[in-house]
């Protein structure tokens, strides 16, 4: 598993949904919020990127410091943003696409505004469980 | 590292712009501004100044085209110790600048001059530029040097072209001093260093490379001069030579140093012309000079000097060069991977410019949130440096990157986009399309945005810039309060309060910190204030203006073609309106709220403000309340708050948008929700228009405004008063009426007010209304019921069933000119307050029969003729014992009806009841009054009831008639002519009528208190009690019967009238009358009793004492004659005695059975008369049987 993991979904209208700080290192504040501003950042980059391709993992697309930002662009234009330090592109591809999946068992959710925020617990308890299996 | 840095950089010449003595900053600006326009000089410019002394080395220099550039170093910079690596960065001019006026003392500026430049040795030519002169000046300073110029005061256009020509002359010098600098270095070589070179132990090796390495360093170094000297040929052919020979000795540095000045001799050569060729070409050796520099990193002095900020500042030179939309993810990677070597920076400051330059660069691409991110990283450096310079540095850098967080402070978005927004805003209604809310709510990265947030208050905190810290911590407090803890939220109202004890007072801020404040609602006018659209040119006015019920839609209002989606208001110059809004503080401190007011944009709006405290966690409706001041439009987009201090303006459209977005789940929550505060249908802000003064009509009710309390039935005369408290005087008014029970207004007086038009301001007008309390009960006697059974004593106070007056009215028509522009008209609704109490209650009325026997006199009583059909009274008054008793005329004893009422008080006041009978002699002479007879008052006490006893005269029908029976009998016989109907109805007709009019007659008026009296409505009440006995009371017996005593002689007889001797022969005679049209057989029989007790003829418990019979006389009576029958008494005992006659009628008809109500046709009919009364005197002592004789 990854010490530094910080795992982020944008919705279309730029706003972030779920964050999750799901690596192994201690958690500090100022450490997650780095994390967020550099996701933030990241947005700029896929947003060109993401119609370049037809694949929705866009890989690793950015990085800051020993900071690597991998995305995978849902055809809604969600974004599944991934901060790691480590180098797994198969778990993470991996990690993607069952949170993909996830994602649209929540979208099914009649009750479930889309681009609101996932306050759904069961949802992150499966997130962090895939993060520690794949990440 | 240096900032802005661009691959053109290697051909600008660097000059040091220095301020000499004193010089105001604004004019040093300005100066230094005027000399940016010539940054670049033409060749072709400087030919007049130039002279070549000797050959010059530049052969290629392009006299037509090329140009000299020139880099201003305001305020001058240290010597680099690269000077030696990249003549660019050498400073190699001065320039003073020197403002006359505030150093007038020439030589002691020449002299500072030469100070300061002792500090630049590399500089070639040094100027003092002098403005502002005055005569004296001019006068010795033409005496100074020729490095010392005045600019002599002109105008500015004069000015600047003095600049130009001695820019010129600067440019040419400069070249000059190139040619001699480079002529030198070929010849004699000079030795060139960069701190990289080891200088700690220069072994002979060491010695031995430098040598061969100083020739292509100083070719390198003599093709940086021919770029600054504008020609890049011959830059670029020694640069090909230095590209050699530092190859061959593995100098990589100045290797890559000269293919760098290659790549921009080839670019000054092109002289920006960009194609994809040459761009490739740049990308391609840049990436070797990058390649190079990398290289040239040698480990022993990495932890001194690294050619790191070389390789970086070429990867930034590259990065601008490429810097465009299509090719940036070239971009991204340069940047990208100079943003890694930051890591490996020494310098702090050299880490500050990289990152500068990458936030820049990735501005220039279009990548906001990436700027952004660098920008931050840029503050943090300069938040590390304990200084207030460097955090007014940061807060700066930090107030770009809000745009790309989306937390800039609103006085940065530009007034257009803003009224933009709100011409939208208006447009749409107040209903948003879903789209456009989430517009609203883009990139709102809650996380980021407080971040971002708290670092500028710290750095604004930090800068001493309590302006922008109060904004800062306002946009925190009022956008992220529901991630703030209440701890936090205190520090934050604290840094407002601190910040706000810095600033003057008054000051204003864009940005609203708390409360939230949203339109609650905008009152209607008061129903006493209603304005009413005025129809020109009609009589009724009013008609046609909006629907002014209680509905929103009415179907009548549906053609119309105004536009009705968007409310409209009118709103009356010089008269206060009302607003309501709420306001809410949804975090954990108390807020004080110094004064909030609407805020106008109009300026024909004067509000008034007020102070509110809201409590932790609470939220309030409050009333904002103004005065129109000039007729026109207003609009009202939020309220104008004092709080924290700071002056700012909160507009609903943001509260709306806020809640909108938190109904969608977008934001973090709704502020009133989450004090409690129910959920609002957005009320959206109605187009206001004021209109000139108008009059107002104030009403009150004289006597009191409270409810008019009026029992059931009553009826009361209420002053209502008008006044008209405008400034317009009233032309027109009308009144109609409105509402439930209209009918309980009897009258109202138009006429007092009609006559009292126009109605002046100031003047008041008194109208009365007639109201009649209406009954209660038939309204709903469920709730009623419902009252009761609560406890209640039976109060009705129901709004909705009081009728209102509706008077409209209006002022002058001002301009008579433009119908369509009439001032509207106003209608005020008085609700008459009328609270019917339940009264006294009818319980039931029936009626009661009383018989007291007649005495037997010489006279029957009172004969009525028979011809007189109607009740007229022949009665002989002097007989009557009582007024109350009234003698049946046919019957011959008193037989009196009573109607009996039983009425029941459930009130809790005393009535008075009065009953008053109307006499029936009234029609003719006498007056009314005479003709009202009144009975003596009842009193009814609270929850008691109370028996009324109404007397009736004689009321009965002269004849027995079948047809009274018809009814009864078609049953039995079938053979009923039409004329027997026809007399039927006739004779029913007649009966109702008079059972009419005998009510008619009955008032029964109650009074309670002092000034509440009215009438019961009982009418119906008595009628069903006639109607039940009606047979019995009106119909005539089929027989009356009469005694009559028969004297003619003695004289003592008609002294002591009526009365009997006992044991004297009394002759008396029995009247029978037939009451019938047929004739009738009968047998009578005649008993006189002596009884004691009470009831003397029925019965067989009386006490009879002494009694005589005469049986079976036959008679036989004609139809509607009387018969007599003689006979004699003789009394034995004196006492009372009782006489009664009875029969039995023989061969009776129908019509006498259905009168005496028999059962079987064999049933015989018995008919009794009344009672008479006798007394016979005592003059004889003997007692005596009585006999009678036929």
């Amino acid at each position: 598993m990854a010490t530094t993991a910080c795992f982020i979904i944008v919705s279309r209208n730029e706003i972030p949904i779920y964050e999750a700080e799901v690596g192994s290192a201690a958690k500090r504040e100022d450490a997650a919020q780095l994390h967020q501003f550099i996701l933030h950042a990241a947005l700029d980059i896929v947003q060109d990127l993401a119609w370049t391709t037809s694949a929705m993992f866009l890989k690793a697309i950015d990085r800051f410091n020993d900071l690597v930002v991998s995305v995978y662009v849902t055809a809604g234009h969600t974004r599944f943003m991934l901060l790691h330090d480590s180098r797994n592109d198969d778990g993470i591809k991996s990690f993607f696409q069952e949170v993909h999946e996830l994602y649209i068992k929540i979208l099914l959710n009649p009750l479930y505004l889309p681009g609101s925020r996932i306050t759904s617990s069961h949802f992150d308890t499966k997130v962090r469980a895939l993060a520690r299996k794949y990440l | 590292m240096e900032p802005d840095v661009s691959i053109e950089t290697s051909s600008m010449i660097r000059i040091a712009v220095l301020p000499i003595g004193s010089v105001p900053p604004s004019l040093l600006r300005d100066y230094h501004s005027m000399l940016l326009r010539h940054h670049t000089i033409p060749l072709s410019a400087i030919s007049s100044f130039y002279t070549e002394h000797q050959k010059s080395p530049f052969a290629h220099q392009p006299w037509e085209s090329g140009s000299l550039r020139f880099k201003f170093v305001l305020g001058g910079a240290p010597p680099s110790p690269w000077e030696d690596f990249q003549s660019n960065r050498k400073i190699l001019a001065v320039i003073g600048i020197c403002h006359c006026p505030s150093s007038p003392d020439l030589d002691s500026v020449i002299e500072q001059f030469n100070v300061a430049c002792k500090g630049y040795n590399s500089a070639l030519v040094k100027r003092c530029f002098a403005f502002s002169p005055s005569d004296s000046h001019l006068e010795e300073g033409g005496k100074k040097g020729e490095n010392f110029i005045l600019f002599p005061p002109a105008d500015r256009q004069t000015q600047e072209f003095h600049l130009q020509t001695m820019m010129q002359d600067i440019a040419a010098s400069l070249l000059m001093e190139f040619e001699k600098w480079v002529l030198q270095a070929e010849s004699a070589g000079t030795i060139l260093k960069t701190p990289l070179d080891s200088q700690a132990s220069l072994s002979s090796e060491e010695v031995i490379k430098a040598k061969k390495r100083r020739l292509a360093r100083a070719q390198k170094t003599i093709g940086d001069y021919c770029l600054l000297a504008g020609s890049p040929v011959d830059a670029n052919a020694h640069y090909s030579t230095a590209l050699e020979l530092a190859r061959l000795t593995a100098d990589y540095f100045w290797y890559a140093g000269a293919l760098e000045g290659s790549v921009c001799a080839l670019l000054v050569d092109r002289m920006g012309q960009k194609d994809a060729v040459l761009e490739e070409e740049v990308k391609y050796r840049y990436n070797s000079v990058i390649l190079h520099y990398r290289k040239s990193f040698i480990q022993d002095n990495a932890q001194r000097v690294s050619p790191l900020s070389f390789e970086l500042e070429a990867t930034l030179k590259l990065a601008r060069f490429l810097c465009r939309r299509e090719l940036a993810k070239d971009v991204v990677e340069l940047l990208t991977s100079a943003a890694d070597g930051a890591k490996s920076l020494i310098d702090a400051s050299d880490r500050l410019i990289l990152y500068v330059e990458i936030a820049r660069l990735f501005g220039t691409l279009g990548y906001q949130r990436k700027a952004a991110f660098f920008s931050r990283q840029v503050a943090q450096l300069y938040l590390q440096q304990e200084n207030r310079s460097a955090a007014i540095c940061a807060m700066q850098v930090l107030a770009m990157t809000t745009k790309a967080y989306r937390v800039q402070s609103r006085a940065s978005i530009t007034k257009h986009s803003l009224s933009n927004e709100i011409g939208l805003g208006h447009s749409d209604g107040g209903k948003m399309h879903h789209q456009s809310v989430v517009s609203v709510f883009e990139s709102q990265w809650s996380t980021l945005q407080m971040v971002v947030l708290r670092e500028i208050l710290l750095s604004a905190v930090r800068a001493g810039d309590p302006l922008a810290a109060w904004s800062a911590a306002a946009r925190l407090l009022r956008s992220y309060y529901p991630l703030i803890t209440p701890a936090g939220q205190n520090g934050l109202a604290s840094a407002l309060t601190n910040s706000s004890e810095r600033l003057p007072s008054g000051t204003r801020c864009a940005d609203p910190a708390l409360p939230f404040v949203r339109l609650y609602s905008f009152p209607l006018h008061p129903s006493q204030m209603d304005i009413v659209k005025r129809t020109p040119g009609r009589e009724d006015w009013w008609a046609g203006s909006a629907p002014s019920g209680p509905f929103i839609y009415t179907p009548f209002s549906k053609g119309e073609p105004n536009d009705t989606s968007k409310q409209e208001l009118i709103w009356v110059v010089g008269e206060p309106v009302q607003v309501l809004v709420e306001l809410a503080n949804p975090c954990g401190f108390n807020l004080r709220v110094d004064s909030i007011y609407l805020s106008a944009h109009s300026g024909n709006f004067d509000a008034f403000p007020i102070s509110v405290d809201l409590p932790p966690n609470s939220s309030k409706v409050i009333t904002l309340s103004g005065i129109p001041t000039v007729a026109g439009l207003v609009t009202i987009p939020g309220c104008t708050v004092h709080c924290f201090g700071v002056i700012t303006e909160h507009l609903f459209r943001d509260v709306d948008n806020l809640l909108l977005g938190a109904a969608q789940g977008l934001v973090l929550s709704d502020p009133f929700r989450c004090c409690g505060s129910a959920k609002l249908k957005n009320v959206s802000v109605p187009n206001i228009s004021v209109v000139p003064p108008l009059p107002v009509l104030v009403s009150h009710v004289v006597g009191g405004d409270g409810a008019i309390i009026l029992y059931e039935g009553e009826i009361r005369d209420v002053w209502l008063s008008l006044a008209n408290a405008g400034t317009v005087p009233v032309e027109q008014a009308h009144i109609s009426l409105s509402g439930k029970n209209q009918d309980s207004v009897i009258s109202i007086a138009y006429e007092t007010l009609k006559s009292a038009l126009p109605l002046k301001p100031g003047a008041e007008v008194t109208i009365p209304v007639t109201l009649k309390a209406w009954r209660l009960g038939s309204v709903d006697p469920e709730t009623a019921a419902g009252k009761n059974a609560s406890g209640s004593t039976g109060r009705h106070l129901r709004d909705g069933s009081s009728p209102s007056l509706l008077i409209h009215y209006a002022g002058p028509v001002t301009n008579s000119g433009d119908q369509s522009d009439v001032p509207p008209g106003r209608r005020l609704v008085v609700p008459l307050q009328v609270c019917v109490l339940q009264g006294l209650s009818f319980v039931k009325g029936r009626l009661l029969s009383m018989e007291i026997p007649a005495h037997v006199g010489q006279n029957l009583p009172a004969p009525a003729p028979v011809k007189t059909n109607s009740h007229k009274g022949s009665i002989d008054y002097e007989n009557k014992m009582d007024k109350l008793m009234k003698i049946d005329p046919f019957r011959g004893s008193w037989g009196l009806r009573f109607l009996e009422l039983e009425l029941s008080n459930p009130t809790d006041v005393v009535f008075e009841i009065s009953v008053s009978v109307k006499l029936e002699t009234s029609s003719t002479e006498d007056s009314q009054d005479a003709a009202e007879y009144g009975y003596p008052k009842t009193r009814i006490d609270r929850d008691y009831s109370a028996r009324v006893l109404i007397p009736l005269e004689h009321f009965k029908l002269p004849i027995l008639d079948g047809s009274f029976f018809i009814k009864d009998l078609q049953s039995d016989r079938s053979t009923t002519g039409r004329n027997s109907s026809f007399s039927e109805k006739n004779t029913k007709a007649e009966l109702n009528a008079s059972i009419k009019n005998l009510i008619s007659r009955i008032k029964v008026r109650w009074q309670s208190g002092r000034n509440s009296s009215g009438e019961l409505n009982i009418k119906d009440a008595i009628q069903a009690a006639l109607q039940t006995s009606v047979m019995d009371v009106l119909l005539p017996d089929p027989l009356t019967f009469g005694f009559r005593l028969v004297r003619n002689y003695s004289e003592q007889a008609t002294k002591v009238k009526s009365t009997v001797l006992a044991h004297e022969m009394t002759p008396m005679e029995v009247l029978v009358r037939n009451n019938t049209k047929e004739m009738i057989k009968m047998s009578l029989s005649i008993t006189c009793r002596d009884v004691a007790g009470e009831n003397c003829t029925e019965g067989t418990k009386a006490t009879v004492l002494w009694s005589g019979a005469l049986n079976e006389i036959t008679m036989e009576v004609p139809p509607l004659q009387e018969s007599k029958h003689c006979f004699s008494l003789y009394f034995l005992i004196p006492g009372e005695y009782t006489l009664v006659a009875a029969a039995v009628i023989d061969d009776a008809n129908n019509i006498l059975r259905a009168r005496a109500k028999t059962d079987s046709p064999d049933e015989p009919i018995f008919c009794r008369g009344p009672p008479f009364h006798t007394e016979s005197l005592r003059n004889f002592t003997r007692q005596v049987k009585i006999p009678f004789l036929s």
